[in-house]
């Protein structure tokens, strides 16, 4: 909630969802500037620094990518403000050269790169660890276990920077991100910082004349870790077992010892700073025990950096177990409390009775029928890739379809029609329907498709279009233009007139921008399924590198700012179950507001959901789907 | 009746399909562009599939469709069971007309004389892309005159004409077509209305894939076309530029594969087939078939809309030849297919007259 965030209330405890935790400690820290681009779990973050800015008198942008997001702050940096950089997983392996290079020339307003990871995926493609980024780069870096450490972290984190005049990192996860807890507030700073002049002599470069000061400040940064508030131990004096554990691992960890009752025998020793790892603290701890098991999400790093100082201390008598080889746990996919008890139970050759945890009724297993992830009721890219997958199919041509990152991705599944045969990352879609394309000299004759929606566009295929386009690569390039990065939360992006602060910006239009490439581009309805069928079916027999836009807004934007026709079977029409049509409208459309009446054996509209986009009507073989005249979609 | 994956498996997957259009436009999963027809999305339909039951190119008992249709008129084998041969001409010229203007005069009787409330025929875009649609007014007949020679799937209409209430239709259609029509009504459920539709089969050697279009673009950049035929194995395409004459082997290039295996050249399931009398411009070869197509000539005739005259014996006889030639073609490549496991023949290939007519062309290439 915006007002407990920016409450000046300190020693008020409130309940906050962890990315407000992390507000309100950036808020705390006395930021200046906030940059990002949407990603979960993490867009909350700017979402609310957004909403907030102009109160709080800050700066807080949606970027164009995540690069332009950490160089906007490393920017920022050197007229001495503090700044913030909120990326996903994804966007700190978008921003890698760039932080590396900062490592080097290290910053001098405070730098805090936030980094939230989603183990299991639950809201990605990947569950990839940004931990090894921070190691690599050689940048401090920070785990919160908690909501009040997500907000203590972030002052903590600031502070850190500015004295080692470098960027430090704070590591979160879908589980502190989007959980809530109490959160006690400490003081909102009197003024933010404000800008200093810049001398003519005052430099950020990254050269390597700096190796030997980076790994200088990760050994001050070390030393001050070792009295770190956020590391601690409980437990038995000499722990026949030790848990070293950091982030969300802590809570696991402490509930399964607390189930298994091995509280006299196994000790516990939370991180919250992971890189460097405060040494002398560690050793402290393993040279009372002799064997260790270490519970973190997801990667085994910090199992491989306490494997590090075992291998540099000979003296050590310690079995290292953990997620590394499956020793004690998986090696992938999030942790929980029960994997983690059975592990603990397991190392300590005690029995783990799992706890009742209620009896799910019968009845309620087997009314929930599985069910895949869709597109929304009236969503715009249900329709385009219905239209492309029967263009493909209609050409015969066995086109090949390279997916790309957003709502879109979904189409590789059932709601799409399968028709991505390549999902990878932010930008992916052009550049390899590029190298494909290119194969046509050599007799590969399939159509190519590219795919990418309107953010993604501007996110990252701007160098790969002006790449396609200079090599002419026998390729089409379709921007499913739904004016929204809609996935994430309708955050604005370049083609939208709006910024993250609410006020107005200059919106960029993506046929000039095309346009001014070079290429040809067409600009076509997705509703329209027949007549932009034809179009793409022209498009893909044109040889060279074409752009179509298939624009067509959120149905969920749609429906907010025009209201919904009203959509209905005319039973008479609806021929039912058998040939005819097979329930096309449900089955085969697959539009969550198409459903089946199964006591009429007709169809039906679904009218708590259905938009009234009306594109089933014109696909309804029979007719028999009726939309009101006139209407707003 | 299996359904559409079947169908997708039998007839679309071994190219087949000879694309006359009667599984269209009742079905969302079947889709057409140009000359493509594909199962856009698979069908879920495994039970009385329409699109399977009115197929031309799934197995079918053609003689017993023709032992119901055509009952007690004398089969032949070369040409199918028919009453009489005419040539024939229109006594009034119509624009357009490809030979006699016989079939747009057929076409014109049987509307004013109210033997049917509509008649479904292929018009054209331009000069080659056929536009297949029904009429209901004689006036309108002008617009289908002349050949078309690229594919058109016109029999998607039918379902058109349903939705218009036309219950009784003539319909103009290549062999394919017509053995699609009598398969819509052999194989129709009892629970669903009869079509009742008076055919005219045109004779047909093949059809044209759309890819000849592009060929015509780029051979011949800029010129538009008004007029395609093909007198005497050679094809002429009259242009802007003047008359354009291709090789008839350029021209066989783009023959649908799913016309390569047809054995129909005379629409023999018709109530009359019409073609080109070769021997002299300006006439048409009538075959008259059932009752109904006798009526339907004798009615123009007795009107004085058109002179019908005895077909010379000879000529009958290279009709014969021809069929047969056709037959021989198809057979040969139904059996190489079949062979190479390209598809499973969708005709009894052991009948006698088949194996009589693959004895005699053995050896002989197809097209």
């Amino acid at each position: 909630m915006e007002w407990m965030v920016k409450a000046n209330e300190p020693g008020k405890t409130y309940l906050l969802q962890g990315n407000e935790a992390i507000v309100r400690g950036a808020l705390e820290a006395g930021i200046r500037f906030a940059a990002s681009y949407p990603g979960s779990p993490a867009s909350e973050i700017m979402a609310m620094l957004g909403r907030v800015a102009g109160e709080m008198d800050i700066y807080a942008e949606w970027s164009t990518n995540e690069n332009c997001a950490f160089q906007a702050c490393m920017g920022a940096s050197m007229g001495q403000v503090r700044s913030l950089c909120v990326v996903k997983q994804n966007g700190l392996l978008t921003i890698g050269d760039a932080l590396h290079t900062a490592a080097l020339s290290g910053c001098k307003g405070g730098v805090v790169l936030l980094a939230a990871d989603d183990p299991n995926a639950h809201s990605s493609t990947n569950e990839f660890d940004s931990r090894h980024q921070a190691r690599a780069a050689g940048i401090p870096m920070l785990e919160p276990a908690t909501f009040q450490e997500a907000k203590d972290m972030m002052v903590y984190a600031f502070e850190l920077s500015e004295k080692l005049q470098q960027v430090v990192m704070v590591r979160s996860v879908t589980r502190i991100c989007h959980g809530r807890g109490n959160v006690t507030l400490g003081e909102l700073p009197e003024s933010p910082s404000q800008p200093l002049p810049i001398g003519e002599w005052d430099r950020l470069v990254a050269i390597n004349w700096f190796h030997d000061m980076l790994f200088a400040k990760l050994d001050q940064a070390q030393a001050e870790f070792e009295n770190a508030p956020f590391n601690g131990y409980s437990g038995p004096e000499n722990p026949e077992l030790l848990i070293i554990t950091s982030g969300t691992g802590w809570l696991y960890s402490v509930e399964a010892v607390e189930a298994l009752k091995l509280e006299d025998k196994v000790g516990i020793l939370k991180l919250g700073t992971t890189w460097p790892l405060p040494e002398k603290l560690v050793l402290k701890y393993l040279e009372k025990t002799s064997r260790v098991l270490v519970v973190e999400e997801v990667d085994p790093v910090l199992e491989q950096n306490v494997a590090s100082i075992i291998g540099h201390n000979p003296g050590l008598n310690v079995s290292l177990f953990g997620r590394y080889k499956k020793s004690a746990l998986p090696q992938s996919f999030e942790l929980n409390p029960d994997v983690v008890i059975n592990a603990l139970a397991t190392l300590m050759n005690t029995e783990y009775q799992p706890r009742q945890t209620g009896e799910v009724p019968a009845e309620a297993v087997v009314n929930i029928p599985p069910r895949d992830l869709t597109f929304c009721a009236g969503c715009p890219h249900r329709a385009s890739f219905f239209l492309l997958k029967q263009t493909l199919r209609i050409h015969e041509g066995n086109g090949v379809v390279m997916g790309d990152i957003g709502c879109y991705t979904m189409g590789g599944q059932r709601a799409g029609h399968f028709l991505l045969h390549s999902v990878a990352c932010m930008g992916a879609g052009i550049n390899m329907g590029e190298g494909l394309g290119q194969l046509s000299r050599f007799g590969f004759d399939q159509p190519v498709v590219a795919l990418a929606g309107d953010s993604t566009f501007f996110h990252s295929c701007l160098p790969g279009l002006v790449n396609a386009r200079y090599h002419d690569a026998n390729m089409l390039f379709v921007i499913l233009d739904n004016s929204a990065t809609a996935m994430t939360g309708f955050q604005p992006h370049p083609g939208i007139d709006i910024n993250c602060m609410g006020q107005p910006a200059n919106s960029i239009s993506i046929e000039k921008v095309v346009e001014a490439i070079g290429c040809p581009v067409v600009v076509a309805d997705p509703y329209e399924i027949e007549a932009t069928t034809q179009i793409v079916y022209d498009l893909i027999k044109q040889p060279g590198m074409k752009v179509l836009i298939l624009r067509q807004p959120c149905a969920t934007l749609a429906v907010r700012t025009k209201g919904r026709r009203k959509v209905w079977v005319d039973p008479e029409l609806c021929r039912g179950d058998e040939c005819g049509c097979g329930r096309f409208c449900s089955k085969t459309w697959g539009c969550p507001g198409n459903i089946w009446d199964y006591e009429a054996g007709k169809a039906k509209i679904d009218e708590v959901v259905c938009i009234g986009c009306g594109v089933c009507a014109t696909l309804c073989p029979a007719g028999a789907i009726k939309v009101e005249e006139g209407g707003a979609v | 009746m299996p359904g559409g994956m079947q169908l997708k498996t039998e007839v679309l997957a071994t190219s087949t399909c000879a694309l006359c259009g009667a599984c269209l436009d009742w079905c969302p999963y079947l889709k057409n562009l140009e000359d493509h027809l594909v199962l856009r999305f698979d069908c879920p339909v495994t039970e009385q599939g329409r699109c399977y039951s009115v197929c031309p190119r799934t197995f079918t008992d053609w003689q017993a469709i023709n032992d119901r249709f055509l009952a007690g008129v004398d089969y032949d084998t070369d040409i199918g069971a028919f009453q009489t041969v005419y040539r024939v001409k229109s006594r009034q010229s119509i624009r357009d007309q490809q030979d006699g203007g016989t079939v747009s005069t057929l076409l014109r009787t049987a509307l004013l004389d109210e033997l049917v409330d509509g008649v479904l025929v292929t018009g054209k875009e331009d000069a080659l892309t056929p536009w297949p649609f029904l009429a209901e007014d004689a006036a309108e007949i002008e617009k289908a005159a002349g050949s078309r020679y690229l594919v058109s799937p016109s029999l998607r209409k039918i379902i058109e004409a349903r939705e218009k209430g036309l219950e009784k239709l003539a319909v103009v259609g290549r062999p394919c077509q017509v053995q699609a029509l009598r398969k819509m009504e052999f194989n129709r459920p009892p629970d669903s209305p009869a079509l009742d539709v008076l055919s005219i089969g045109l004779f047909c050697m093949w059809s044209l894939s759309w890819a000849f279009k592009d060929y015509l673009a780029k051979t011949y950049p800029g010129l538009t076309f008004s007029r395609m035929a093909i007198p005497q194995h050679e094809v002429e395409l009259t242009s802007n530029e003047g008359i354009k004459s291709l090789p008839m082997e350029t021209v066989q290039e783009f023959i649908r594969t799913g016309c390569r295996y047809c054995l129909d050249m005379t629409s023999e399931l018709a109530d009359i087939s019409v073609g080109a009398f070769e021997p002299v411009p300006g006439w048409n070869t009538v075959v008259i078939r059932s009752d109904r197509g006798k009526e339907l000539l004798d009615r123009a005739v007795s009107q004085d809309l058109l002179q019908a005259e005895e077909y010379p014996p000879e000529e009958l006889n290279r009709l014969r030849q021809a069929s047969r030639n056709k037959k021989a073609r198809g057979l040969r490549n139904i059996k190489q297919a079949a062979e190479e496991q390209k598809l499973t023949p969708f005709i009894d290939m052991s009948q006698p007259p088949y194996q009589a007519i693959m004895e005699e062309s053995s050896g002989k290439e197809g097209f």
